[in-house]
């Protein structure tokens, strides 16, 4: 039965003098839609601390398209810290949304983002905070109906015993017909059953109930899913793609927080997308195609969302800002418009190949504090294999210019673990940092004054679903150890900082992308165990995931390691971004042999499928360098 | 040579606005970091012409009074923001006003010398009251003040680090409260440190065997004290 929709704020209020950073939980923040009126109420879930979560731009553009709806309101949510949830626990206090202080159980929709893997064990956290039942076929037909969306969805099978629903891809048009839809059959007297019937005929939702899974001969050991006979359920729903990015509204947050979050200026989404083509990464492959914002839209936008939100600093986001066709002239019209205002201008990592003088000179009104690059991977052969398409050159050049307009910070990110990785590759990434230090050193001087440092991060590589490396294994943490003293070993100036990601975080994450939805009853023996906030390097419990897995009869690092066949039907089989199977085993087979493959937006098509399946194409405003 | 600096951050070319505000309700949790990023992004939503720090940061030109500690309300809290063009102080508030949250209100503002100490040096006199909200007696708090007073100096623990304030020089005087259970304290700022009324009543039910008892703090005004020791108004 769900709880009523009342205001209990008057329960949390007595435990805030109790609790680290009591303002995770105060609402009331500039820009926040206080008023509520509904009558359908749906509430966005980041299963993270505020502090994560409230700077995440899906949300808040989903937050938008739902309070703009008419009948439908929205408010949100975050999971409370280890010390308010303890005390919540023990006073009996459910989670609350933030904007009302009502029962998260009381909403009618409930929508969690999937960010990363890791924040598997928080869901369950959440959803029992909140006194839903955790598996969805245990919830009573009244109970709020439990979506989730995100960039992790790709594999969402781990998880997915416990949503109703799960939407693949663009969420801005699809959330509001999602809730219309659980709204209307609510209104017609629909059974649950029936309710996520409907929903399964909205493009780009998928309902785990109305499919089986299926393990023979043809499939992995976590098998594959098959609609259930009589549903109706498609065989693959193919994710929501918004075509015309440039009729979404350009500026998304508008609620200014009062706590220090880990992204605390405004964020444009400049544009979505990208056609790089790197074999290793989910985002390239799954969130194609390229659909750029006009310069003029991007402006004008940071002008409205800088007065509105009174943020001193702006950020141009993407998965690769520095590809956007307008970007040079765009840096230099933000320069002009926000000069004398102490307005801060910046954009989260740059292309090797993208950071010429021009770039170098345009972003030269931003502070210039640290600047990073993301070669990936130390050697040419491997950056084929990965397709980065960057070179030594390249990187030299694009540290010159660092160099020379300013910047003494460079960090590079590289990775550990790709497939046909040698030692020679290893000790190619300290060489490649020695080498931007050097250059820095040439450029601004040496001995300590000169400040200039560069630092390498180095993480491990997670073959994720839908890239050309899904088939791969994840190096074994004993190797990856190995590696990681060869790495530090060669590292042989002070000025020089290499770090490694912790390969047991990497080997947990690396076990979800990989196991099919058998995968939950993991998750939650780890959560039983007291496994939460996994992300957070403090809170991250490996002995306790160990011991899940091995309650369950699992290996972690068998799990991990495993290749598969290219010619097996795979968990995530039936979830597609639109990208098809073949061209990732075309690609799969291209990285083998170090051929690299073009960006579609500066040449040929590379046949994807992506445009054909979906109905949509790229859109660049000017011309690609 | 001439001097940019000093030309642009000047009293010829600068105006000091004093606000006062309060700050209230569930903000009362809000700390001294989160109030300052706050009203720097409300003045930034303002369009007020507040100047800009020559700093490498290039930060906006905004002090504060003393900070309030976290979970404490306020009916009289200052700062004061320097401004490029001289904008009546009436029309000033009412754009802070509305760029602000409610529960941190700008409610009166006026200039005031550019010459004056920084706020935070300058404002070292405050009242405040503090309720006991869970029947607590009060007879046996005033019982532990009085005893903690006798010691001269109270010791608690902040964090990991051990702190010390000399209370004959920051616990000005104390009463109980006319009406309703409760205390009002007048306290003064030294440099060695401020006395916190929660570490006090803290202290004091330490010293009479009592649990610290739920109580709700607010900073009622704060003055700066003049040379023969009367009391100044901040605005």
């Amino acid at each position: 039965m769900r709880p009523p929709r009342r205001d209990l704020f008057r329960l949390i209020e007595p435990l805030l003098s109790l609790v680290e950073r009591p303002s995770r939980y105060l609402d009331h923040e500039w820009g926040a839609v206080e008023d509520q009126p509904g009558p359908f109420h749906a509430c966005l879930i980041y299963p993270d601390a505020y502090e994560v979560g409230q700077p995440n731009l899906g949300i808040a553009i989903l937050y938008n398209a739902l309070n703009a709806a008419e009948g439908i309101s929205c408010e949100r949510c975050y999971l409370p810290w280890h010390d308010m949830a303890d005390l919540m626990r023990e006073r009996h206090v459910p989670l609350l949304a933030l904007e009302s202080a009502a029962p998260v159980a009381s909403f009618d929709l409930v929508g969690f983002t999937l960010a990363h893997e890791l924040v598997a064990t928080n869901i369950v956290e959440t959803l029992d905070l909140a006194g839903v039942p955790v598996r969805a076929s245990e919830r009573a037909q009244d109970d709020a109906i439990v979506i989730a969306g995100g960039p992790s969805v790709w594999n969402a099978e781990p998880l997915a015993p416990m949503f109703d629903a799960i939407l693949l891809g663009d969420g801005e048009d699809a959330i509001v017909e999602m809730a219309s839809c659980v709204r209307d059959a609510r209104a017609a007297g629909l059974a649950r059953e029936d309710v996520l019937l409907a929903l399964s005929r909205i493009q780009g939702v998928y309902v785990p109930s109305l499919y089986e899974v299926v393990v023979d001969d043809t499939s992995t050991r976590w098998g594959y899913a098959v609609p259930r006979p009589g549903t109706g359920a498609p065989e693959v729903v193919l994710k929501r793609c918004v075509a015309d990015f440039a009729a979404t509204p350009a500026c998304a947050e508008h609620i200014v927080p009062y706590m220090g979050i880990v992204q605390d200026r405004l964020a444009i989404e400049v544009l979505r997308g990208c056609a790089r083509g790197c074999r290793f990464c989910q985002a390239g492959m799954t969130y194609r195609p390229v659909r750029e914002r006009p310069m003029g839209q991007v402006v004008e936008a940071s002008v409205q969302g800088l007065a509105e939100t009174g943020y001193d600093e702006l950020s141009l986001t993407s998965l690769s800002t520095t590809d956007h066709s307008q970007c040079a002239p765009m840096l230099s019209e933000l320069d002009r418009r926000h000069s004398g205002r102490g307005i801060r201008v910046s954009i989260p990592s740059q292309r090797l190949d993208a950071f010429g003088v021009d770039m170098a000179n345009a972003a030269s009104g931003s502070k210039r504090g640290g600047l990073t690059f993301a070669p990936e991977a130390g050697t040419q052969r491997l950056r084929d294999v990965i397709n980065k398409n960057v070179t030594a050159e390249d990187l030299e050049r694009a540290a010159t210019n660092a160099f020379a307009h300013g910047w003494r910070r460079v960090k590079l990110y590289f990775m550990m673990g790709l497939p046909t990785e040698t030692d020679e590759d290893i000790l190619a990434i300290p060489a490649a940092t020695h080498r931007v230090l050097e250059i820095g050193r040439e450029i601004v001087g040496r001995g300590k004054k000169s400040k200039v440092q560069v630092s390498a991060s180095v993480a491990v590589f997670v073959p994720k679903a839908y890239t050309p490396f899904q088939w791969a294994g994840q190096l074994e943490v004993g190797e990856v150890e190995r590696r990681a003293r060869l790495l530090l070993g060669a590292n042989t100036d002070r000025d020089v900082k290499i770090s490694y990601h912790d390969p047991r975080t990497s080997l947990v994450e690396g076990a979800l992308s990989k196991m099919g939805r058998a995968g939950f009853d993991l998750v939650l023996a780890a959560w039983r165990r007291g496994c939460r906030f996994d992300a957070w390097t403090s809170e991250f419990n490996y002995d306790a995931w160990e011991a899940a897995a091995e309650e369950l009869g699992y290996d972690l690092p068998s799990i991990a390691s495993e290749g598969f066949p290219l010619d097996v039907r795979l968990p995530w089989d039936h979830t597609s971004p639109g990208v098809s199977k073949g061209f990732l085993q075309r690609e799969w087979r291209r990285a083998a042999q170090g051929v690299t493959a073009p960006d579609c937006t500066r040449e040929s098509c590379v046949g994807c499928g992506v445009c054909p399946t979906l109905g949509v194409g790229n859109v660049i405003w000017g011309e690609r360098a | 040579m001439i001097n940019t600096v000093a030309i642009t951050n000047s009293k010829l070319n600068q105006y000091r606005l004093r606000v006062r505000y309060r700050k209230d309700g569930r903000l009362a949790h809000l700390g001294h970091l989160e109030v300052i990023n706050t009203i720097n992004r409300s003045v930034r939503r303002s369009a007020l012409p507040f100047a800009v720090g020559n700093g490498f940061a290039r930060r906006m030109r905004l002090q504060f009074s003393q900070a309030l500690p976290v979970g404490a309300a306020s009916l009289g809290e200052y700062f004061d923001l320097y401004l490029i063009e001289e904008v009546a102080p009436e029309g000033a508030l009412e754009r802070l006003a509305k760029s602000s949250p409610s529960l941190l209100e700008p409610v009166a503002a006026s200039y005031v010398s550019y010459d004056l100490p920084a706020l935070e040096a300058w404002l070292t006199r405050s009242t405040w009251s503090v309720d006991i909200i869970d029947g607590t007696s009060v007879e046996a708090i005033t019982r532990g003040i009085r005893a903690v007073r006798e010691h001269g100096v109270l010791t608690y623990m902040r964090g990991e680090k051990e702190k010390h304030v000399d209370l004959g020089r920051t616990l000005a005087s104390f009463q109980e409260k006319p009406v309703g259970p409760g205390f009002l304290l007048d306290c003064r700022s030294t440099e060695e440190g401020s006395l916190r009324p929660a570490v006090l009543i803290a202290a004091a039910a330490r010293e009479v065997g009592l649990a610290m008892p739920a109580i709700s703090v607010c900073r009622l005004g704060q003055w700066h004290v003049d040379e023969d020791g009367s009391l100044v108004e901040p605005m």
